[in-house]
C-alpha cells in the first residue's frame, strides 16, 4: 500500500461523513460563485463600456435637459466622429404598469451609428428611418411585453403629457453581443417626440432640449482629452455640462450601489469561512478519531511530516471535489436558470448574468487554499503528537 | 427523558467541533438577520416620513415628486379643496415643494452622486413637526442659505455647517443649519428656499408636489375624490404614508430577496455542516446510547434527546450570530434609491421580531441537521452497541 492509496482510504473510511462534506463544499462554493457572478453582472456594465464614448450631460442635475443647439458645438470638437441625442422619456405600458423598463426618444439618423454594438436587422432600420412613429426595442423586452414587429403599442410617458397616449409602431428588435448594452430598451424617434404640439408648447417657442448627447471619438485613448474639451467649451455658456466616457459614467453610476457591492463582497466571504469551518470539522474530527493508528504509524517509522501530509492531502481532496462539483452545478444553475430569470426581468441591471471565467478560477483557488487551510490546526496536531500519548488515549 | 444536562456537557466536552458547527450557524444567522434589519431599515426611512392626516397631490401618470410637475396656479385649487384644515388666520395648511436631483461630489470617493434637493416654502418645517434643527440655525427666509439632513452632513462637498456650495454656476448658497427628521428620507435631503431653488433650476411658475394636511384622516376619501375629477389639471392624490410606502417598495424588497436567497443557500451549508457534527456525535456515542437503552430509555426519548442537542447547538451559534447582527445597528448604509435616483443614508433596524425570526430560522437549522443522526441514534441496538460495535 502506498502512502497515497492510505490517504485516500483515510477520505473513503467514513463515506457518508465524506459524501456530506462534499457537498457542503459544493453548496458553498456555488453559493460563492453565484455571489461573485452578481457582482460582476453588475459591474460588467461599467467593464465593458465603450471606451470610445463620451456622454455629456447637464452638470447641476440629470433631470435637466440640454439646448440642442449644443450637439452642433460638439460635433465640431477635435477627435469626435459622430454625435447623437436622446431624451428620457420615462414610458410605460399602461397596460403593465408594473414593468419598469428604459425608454428613449433618440435621433434616429444617428444613435444607431454611435450605438453599433447594438445589432438592427437592415429591412427593419430601413422601415425605421421611414416612420415617423417607429421604435426599435431590444429583443428581451420585446419577448417579455409579448411584441413583434409590426405590432402597434401605445405608452404613457411621466414626462411628456399629452392628451390621450403615445403610439408607435415596433419596427425592428435590436440585439446585442456586447455584454454593457441592456437589451431592455425601448427607442423611438426623437422627432415625433420634439414634433408634438404639447412639446411645443411647453418650449414656449425656445430652442428644444435634448436629455444628454453622446458622441463616438476616433481613439479610445482621446475620450478624456475631448470631456475635458467639451466642457471647457460650455463652461462660460448658460448650462454647462458634464463629460465623462461611458465607461466613467457607467462606474459613477455604481458607485451609489457600492456599499450593497461591498457588502455582498464581504458575504462572499463569509461563506468561504462557512465552508472552511466545515471541512476543518470534518478533518479534526477524522484526527480525533485516529490517534491511535497515527501513534501506531509514528511507532513504525513514519514522521510527523508524513502525519501531516495525511491529513492536508485529506483535506485537499475533499475540497477540490467539492469544489469540482460546485462548480460543475454553478455552470447550469446561474447560466441557464437564475440568469436567465435576471436578465430577462431586470436586464437594465444585469444585462448579461452568466459566470465569468475570473470567477471560476477564483472558486477554485479559493476551495484549495481553504482545503489546506482548514486542515492546518488537525494536520499540526497529528504531526506533534507523543507516540505515547497517541497510544494510550482512549478515544 | 434524558435530562438535557447529558446534551449540554456532551457539546461541552467535544469544544472545538461545537464551537466550529455553532460559528457556522452563527454567521448564516447574522447574514439573515443583518438583511432583515436593512430592509426593515429601508422601509422605516421610507415610511416614517409620511403623516397620516396628510395627502399629497402629484400630477397624474408621475411615480414619485421628480417626475410630477404642477402649475403654480393650481396650489389654490388644491388648497382650496374641503377637507383641507385652516389654521387661525382662515388659510389652509400645505406646502407646495419642488424636488430636484443635484450632482454633488461624494467626499472621500470618486465621481459624483445623486442627492435630492427639496425647494420648501417658509412654513415647511411648521408643517413637519418631526423636522427639527439640531445644529445651527434655520435658513432666513428669502436668503440663499439652505439646511442639510443630519444623514448626509458633510458626506458630500460643501455639505457640512458653513460650508458653501453651487446650487448652479455662480449661485452658491450657504449651509446654516443641520436637520434632523425623525430618522426619515428627510434626512437624506437638502432644503432650500423654493424660490431659490426655482430661479437655480429654471423651474418657473411649477412645484413638484402639493402636501395639505387634512381635518382628520377620514376626509381623504372625499378630499381625494374631489382631486381626482379635477380634469383640467389631471391631479393624482394619495396618502402622504402610503406615498413613502411605494418608494421604499423596490429598494426593500430587492434587499430582502437578496438577503433571502443568501441566507437560502448559506442555511443549506450549515445544516450540512450540523449533520456532519451530529452525525459524528452518534457514531462516537454508541456505547453511550446502549447502555442508555439499557438501562430503560426509550428509542423515542433518545431520538428527542439528540434532537434537543442540535437544536441546543444550533441556537447557541444563532444567538451568536443575533447577538453580533445587533451591532450592524451602529453602520450606516448609503445607496440609491430605486424611485427616485438619489442616494439616502440607511440603517440596520433591528425588531424583536427580527431576532425571533433569525432565531427561529436556527432552531430550524438545528432540528432538520439534527433529524437523520438523531434516527441513527433511535435505531442503535443497546446488545451491539454495549458489545463495542
Amino acid at each position: 500500500m502506498t502512502l497515497v492509496s492510505l490517504a485516500a482510504k483515510n477520505v473513503l473510511r467514513n463515506k457518508f461523513r465524506a459524501v456530506l462534506t462534499v457537498m457542503g463544499v459544493a453548496v458553498a462554493v456555488l453559493t460563492f460563485m453565484m455571489l461573485r457572478t452578481i457582482i460582476s453582472a453588475w459591474t460588467s456594465g461599467a467593464d465593458y463600456a465603450a471606451k470610445d464614448r463620451v456622454v455629456t450631460r447637464n452638470k447641476i442635475t440629470f433631470v435637466m435637459p440640454l439646448p440642442k443647439r449644443y450637439v452642433d458645438q460638439v460635433k465640431a470638437t477635435p477627435h469626435v466622429k459622430t454625435v447623437t441625442y436622446s431624451n428620457w422619456f420615462g414610458g410605460k405600458d399602461p397596460k403593465h404598469d408594473r414593468e419598469f423598463f428604459a425608454a428613449f426618444a433618440v435621433d434616429h439618423t444617428t444613435y444607431f451609428l454611435v450605438y453599433d454594438d447594438m445589432d438592427v436587422p437592415k429591412d427593419q432600420m430601413d422601415v425605421f428611418q421611414h416612420d415617423p412613429q417607429g421604435a426599435i426595442v431590444g429583443d428581451l423586452l420585446a419577448k417579455k411585453m409579448g411584441w413583434k414587429v409590426g405590432d402597434k403599442v401605445t405608452l404613457t410617458s411621466g414626462i411628456f403629457a399629452r392628451e390621450g397616449d403615445w403610439e408607435f409602431h415596433i419596427d425592428g428588435i435590436y440585439t446585442s453581443k456586447s455584454k454593457a448594452i441592456d437589451r431592455s430598451s425601448f427607442m423611438f424617434r426623437w422627432d415625433y417626440l420634439a414634433n408634438d404640439p404639447n412639446v411645443q408648447r411647453r418650449q414656449q417657442g425656445q430652442d428644444a432640449n435634448v436629455g444628454w448627447i453622446v458622441s463616438r471619438v476616433d481613439n479610445p485613448k482621446a475620450s478624456a482629452d475631448v470631456s475635458v474639451a467639451l466642457d471647457k467649451a460650455f463652461a462660460d455658456q448658460e448650462i454647462q455640462t458634464e463629460s465623462q466616457d461611458e465607461h466613467a459614467f457607467n462606474a459613477s453610476f455604481l458607485a451609489s450601489f457600492s456599499a450593497v457591492l461591498s457588502a455582498i463582497d464581504i458575504i462572499s466571504v463569509v461563506i468561504l469561512a462557512i465552508m472552511a469551518l466545515i471541512l476543518g470539522n470534518t478533518i479534526a474530527m477524522g484526527v480525533r478519531e485516529r490517534t491511535n493508528e497515527y501513534g501506531v504509524l509514528r511507532a513504525i517509522g513514519f514522521t510527523g511530516g508524513h502525519l501531516a501530509g495525511f491529513v492536508l492531502g485529506e483535506s485537499a481532496l475533499l475540497a477540490g471535489v467539492g469544489g469540482a462539483v460546485g462548480i460543475a452545478i454553478a455552470y447550469p444553475f446561474i447560466n441557464l436558470g437564475m440568469g436567465k430569470w435576471l436578465e430577462e426581468n431586470m436586464g437594465n441591471f444585469f444585462p448579461n448574468f452568466s459566470v465569468e471565467p475570473n470567477v471560476t478560477t477564483s472558486a477554485i483557488i479559493a476551495s484549495l487554499v481553504l482545503g489546506v487551510g482548514a486542515a492546518a490546526i488537525p494536520a499540526y496536531r497529528a504531526s506533534t503528537l507523543k507516540v505515547v500519548d497517541a497510544l494510550r488515549r482512549v478515544a | 427523558m434524558i435530562p438535557i444536562r447529558y446534551n449540554v456537557r456532551s457539546l461541552a466536552v467535544r469544544k472545538t467541533t461545537t464551537i466550529a458547527t455553532a460559528l457556522g450557524i452563527a454567521l448564516v444567522v447574522f447574514v439573515l438577520a443583518s438583511a432583515l434589519m436593512l430592509a426593515n431599515g429601508i422601509k422605516k426611512t421610507l415610511s416614517v416620513s409620511g403623516q397620516s392626516d396628510v395627502a399629497i397631490v402629484l400630477r397624474k401618470g408621475s411615480d414619485n415628486e421628480l417626475g410630477s410637475v404642477i402649475d403654480v396656479g393650481a396650489i389654490n385649487t388644491i388648497m382650496g379643496t374641503p377637507g383641507v384644515k385652516k389654521d387661525g388666520n382662515n388659510a389652509p395648511i400645505g406646502v407646495g415643494e419642488i424636488i430636484v436631483v443635484g450632482a454633488m461630489e461624494k467626499i472621500g470617493a470618486k465621481g459624483v452622486t445623486n442627492v435630492q434637493i427639496r425647494g420648501v416654502p417658509a412654513n415647511a418645517m411648521q408643517f413637519r413637526p418631526e423636522v427639527t434643527i439640531v445644529d445651527g440655525r434655520a435658513p432666513a427666509p428669502g436668503k440663499d442659505e439652505v439646511i442639510v439632513g443630519q444623514r448626509i452632513r458633510g458626506r458630500f462637498k460643501g455639505t457640512d455647517l458653513g460650508n458653501t456650495f453651487d446650487l448652479r454656476k455662480n449661485r452658491p448658497v450657504t449651509v446654516v443649519g443641520v436637520f434632523a427628521a425623525n430618522g426619515s428620507s428627510y434626512e437624506s435631503e437638502i432644503w432650500v428656499d423654493v424660490d431659490t431653488l426655482r430661479a437655480a433650476y429654471s423651474r418657473p411658475g411649477m412645484v413638484s408636489s402639493v402636501r395639505v394636511r387634512l381635518e382628520s384622516p377620514d376626509k381623504y376619501d372625499g378630499f381625494r375624490a374631489s382631486m381626482e375629477s379635477d380634469k383640467q389639471f389631471g391631479f393624482l392624490a394619495m396618502r402622504d404614508s402610503e406615498y413613502f410606502d411605494k418608494q421604499s417598495e423596490g429598494t426593500s424588497i430587492f434587499v430582502g430577496a437578496l438577503g433571502g436567497v443568501i441566507s437560502f443557500f448559506f442555511s443549506i451549508g450549515a445544516m450540512i455542516g450540523a449533520m456532519i457534527t451530529m452525525y459524528a456525535a452518534v457514531a462516537n456515542r454508541q456505547r453511550e446510547i446502549g447502555t442508555l437503552r439499557a438501562l430503560g430509555f426509550s428509542r423515542a426519548s433518545i431520538l428527542v434527546s439528540f434532537l434537543l442537542e442540535s437544536v441546543i447547538l444550533a441556537l447557541f451559534g444563532g444567538g451568536v450570530g443575533a447577538l453580533a447582527a445587533m451591532g450592524m445597528q451602529f453602520v450606516k448604509f448609503s445607496m440609491m434609491n430605486f424611485q427616485s435616483w438619489s442616494e439616502i443614508v440607511f440603517t440596520f433596524e433591528p425588531t424583536p421580531a427580527i431576532i425571533f425570526r433569525a432565531l427561529f430560522f436556527a432552531l430550524m437549522m438545528g432540528l432538520i441537521g439534527g433529524f437523520f443522526p438523531a434516527l441513527r441514534a433511535a435505531r442503535v441496538s443497546p446488545v451491539v452497541a454495549m458489545r463495542g460495535g
